[in-house]
């Protein structure tokens, strides 16, 4: 696939469990390693666990700018939109790429909706994600509907699809195979693109997977869940108030 | 069936429905409001009703109410939500009626947050409420767990009619597993028995009523709930054992996602030459006494780990009846003990029962000393 991405605002919608906190958190990295200054804002105000901004000790890390509510308010689920997200925005020349990880529906996609009059049409790419084994997004109609409600509530248009077609860890090349054809029927009903798909780990490298005919972004697993998780691997001193940043969704160390 | 990725949450609510519910009444709290959600798009498409109540005490009398009348219902909830459904749960085990209830427990007391937690272990099993009534209680440990409890939740309720609660951390309704479901449309429809009121013409009336003036009248009907949760107690008893084969010193206690957790541990143990046991219960009312004691039995101590202040425990400390040293560590309000937290608990009561550490089987390997470096170096490799 091609980076940058074709803007330099790029928000990535979906339903619930689509898988777009994942591909947030690989983009800003694959971003960092090929020298692009990166800042990802976390939008998600509907689901409390599992966010992007469980992840900041590792993005910081790469030097990608994390922009989450301060303190304890980074545990709540408010809607809480910080001044420096309306600056992400605003790009300057040395201001690289703004990832905006938006909340799942469209109950999380109405965060959209205030940055519409900041926004020219075509100043943005807007991602919906799609996962083929999720309810409600497992037929082409089913992603017409999330696609629509998530459009009406975020007054943004949809601009392109990223196939994320995954059953975690029993993810098989058949899956990914299933989601690119649901993807390509989307694709083909709205005259969007399809911007690529993605395969976890060496499941990128699966003969069956390479052979599929469409740009591949190959994703490592960052948001791991608790029972596979160390304590202490990823400690963020400057301004959580317990001595674990997250009690849930911490990242994996730096190896 | 293909697999589904799903949420905890949304796997309840269709495993509901596969159970042959289609009536829910609830009021969202987080974090288990993806319930309501899904089932608010999901029962309009197989012709159920989704009520939003205007709070819990609605909701929880709205359930009596529909249930009462012959409707397999469901509400779902999270700890403070529970707590105001608390007057309407003695209501409904009193006049034997078989709802299913869920509670996504999130950090207490008072409103807490709204991360994980197991602080509602002593409501749901010992003092739901006022008056001698218990609820049936399971804890799964994995979204197919949940997804396998819920039918057999509504198969209990219906069969012995009482309320069947099903406890899980909010970890459990958040996080995402690939699922199996029953096939959809095979439940039968609830029974009405001699109970629900379905309509008297050509039939004496019946009553669903929990107001008993006559002293001697209320005393038989507590004495026929006795009886039932004595053959409740007696029949239905369930629980894993985890690692329980081979001897080991400590045996660790543990029931929900915490169980999940140690196992990790009790994996990471073994490959250094430890071996530790697992006791889970499944059915956490009633709390499989005996087959707890019987592990207890093989080890030299104890170890109850929690996602509350100890709460379980009491019923462990009851199978144990002194007979072995028990060892506790908890969390609360969110935080998650890790594998390595386990590890430490585990060392420390290994040491306190004399034993000495196994040596590393590889010289290359870090010293027992150092558990954590040596659990994340192991990770981090794989």
């Amino acid at each position: 696939m091609d980076f940058p991405p074709p803007a330099r605002r790029v928000f990535i919608v979906g339903n619930y469990g689509s898988g777009k906190t994942e591909v947030a958190v690989n983009l800003a990295l694959a971003l960092r390693a090929r020298g692009v200054a990166v800042r990802l804002a976390d939008l998600d105000i509907v689901n409390p666990y599992f966010r992007s901004r469980e992840a900041r000790a590792l993005l910081e890390s790469h030097g990608v700018r994390v922009v989450v509510p301060p303190g304890a308010q980074s545990f709540a689920d408010l809607p809480i939109v910080l001044p420096e997200i309306r600056g992400m925005l605003q790009l300057g020349p040395g201001d690289g790429v703004s990832l905006f990880d938006v909340g799942g529906d469209e109950v999380g996609a109405r965060m959209l909706s205030s940055f519409h009059d900041h926004l020219p049409a075509d100043s943005y790419a807007l991602w919906q994600v799609l996962n083929s084994r999720r309810p409600f997004t497992d037929s082409p109609a089913g992603c017409q509907r999330m696609r629509a409600s998530i459009e009406a509530a975020a007054r943004m248009r949809v601009t392109g699809l990223v196939s994320n077609a995954h059953l975690v860890t029993e993810t098989t090349p058949e899956v990914i195979a299933e989601g690119l054809a649901l993807a390509r029927e989307v694709a083909a009903q709205s005259g969007l693109p399809l911007v690529f798909i993605t395969a976890m780990g060496e499941l990128a490298d699966h003969p069956q997977v390479a052979a599929l005919d469409a740009p591949l972004f190959r994703l490592e697993r960052h948001m791991l869940p608790p029972w596979l998780r160390p304590a202490g691997a990823c400690e963020d001193p400057t301004d959580l108030p317990a001595a674990r940043p997250t009690p849930l969704g911490r990242p994996r160390p730096t190896e | 069936m293909a697999k589904v990725l799903m949420k905890g949450n949304e796997a309840i609510g269709e495993a509901a429905i596969r159970a042959g519910c289609v009536h829910f009444f609830g009021y969202p709290i987080t974090p288990q409001s993806e319930v309501p959600e899904y089932l608010a798009k999901r029962l309009p498409e197989v012709g159920g009703k989704y009520v939003q109540a205007e709070s819990e005490v609605a909701a929880s009398n709205m359930i009596y109410g529909a249930c009462g009348v012959g409707v397999r219902v469901l509400t779902t909830s999270s700890s403070p939500g529970i707590s105001l459904m608390a007057e309407a749960l003695s209501y409904i085990a009193a006049c034997e009626l078989p709802v299913v209830l869920v509670n996504i427990m999130r950090g207490g007391p008072g409103l807490g947050g709204i991360l994980p937690a197991q602080g509602d272990y002593l409501q749901a099993t010992k003092g739901t409420a006022h008056g001698d009534f218990k609820l049936l209680v399971l804890a799964p440990a994995s979204v197919q767990e949940a997804v396998d409890l819920m039918g057999l939740a509504f198969q209990l309720a219906e069969k012995y009619l009482t309320p069947v609660m099903l406890i899980g951390d909010g970890m459990i309704g958040q996080m995402m597993e690939p699922v199996e479901f029953p096939p959809e449309g095979q439940a039968k429809p609830l029974d009405p028995g001699d109970w629900a009121l379905t309509g008297c013409a050509g039939r004496p009336r019946r009553v669903v009523n929990s107001l008993y003036l006559d002293p001697e009248l209320l005393n038989q009907h507590n004495l026929k709930l006795k009886a039932k949760y004595a053959r409740i107690a007696e029949a239905e008893q369930r629980w894993e054992l985890y690692n329980c084969d081979a001897p080991y010193d400590v045996l660790i206690t543990a029931f929900g996602m915490v169980a999940r957790i140690c196992k990790t541990a009790i994996e990471e143990l073994k490959a250094e030459g430890i071996s530790v046991g697992l006791f889970r219960p499944i059915s956490v009312n009633p709390f499989p006494t005996r087959a707890c004691r019987e592990a207890i039995d093989k080890a030299r101590r104890v170890l109850d780990l929690e996602m509350n202040m100890g709460q379980m425990l009491v019923d462990i400390e009851a199978a144990a009846q002194g007979t072995k040293p028990i060892d506790f560590f908890g969390t609360a309000g969110g935080v998650v003990p890790s594998p390595d937290d386990v590890i430490a608990q585990v060392r420390k009561s290994l040491a306190a029962a004399g034993v000495e550490p196994a040596p590393a089987r590889a010289p290359s390997k870090p010293a027992a000393k150092a558990p954590k470096g040596a659990g994340q170096a192991k990770r981090a490799k794989k």
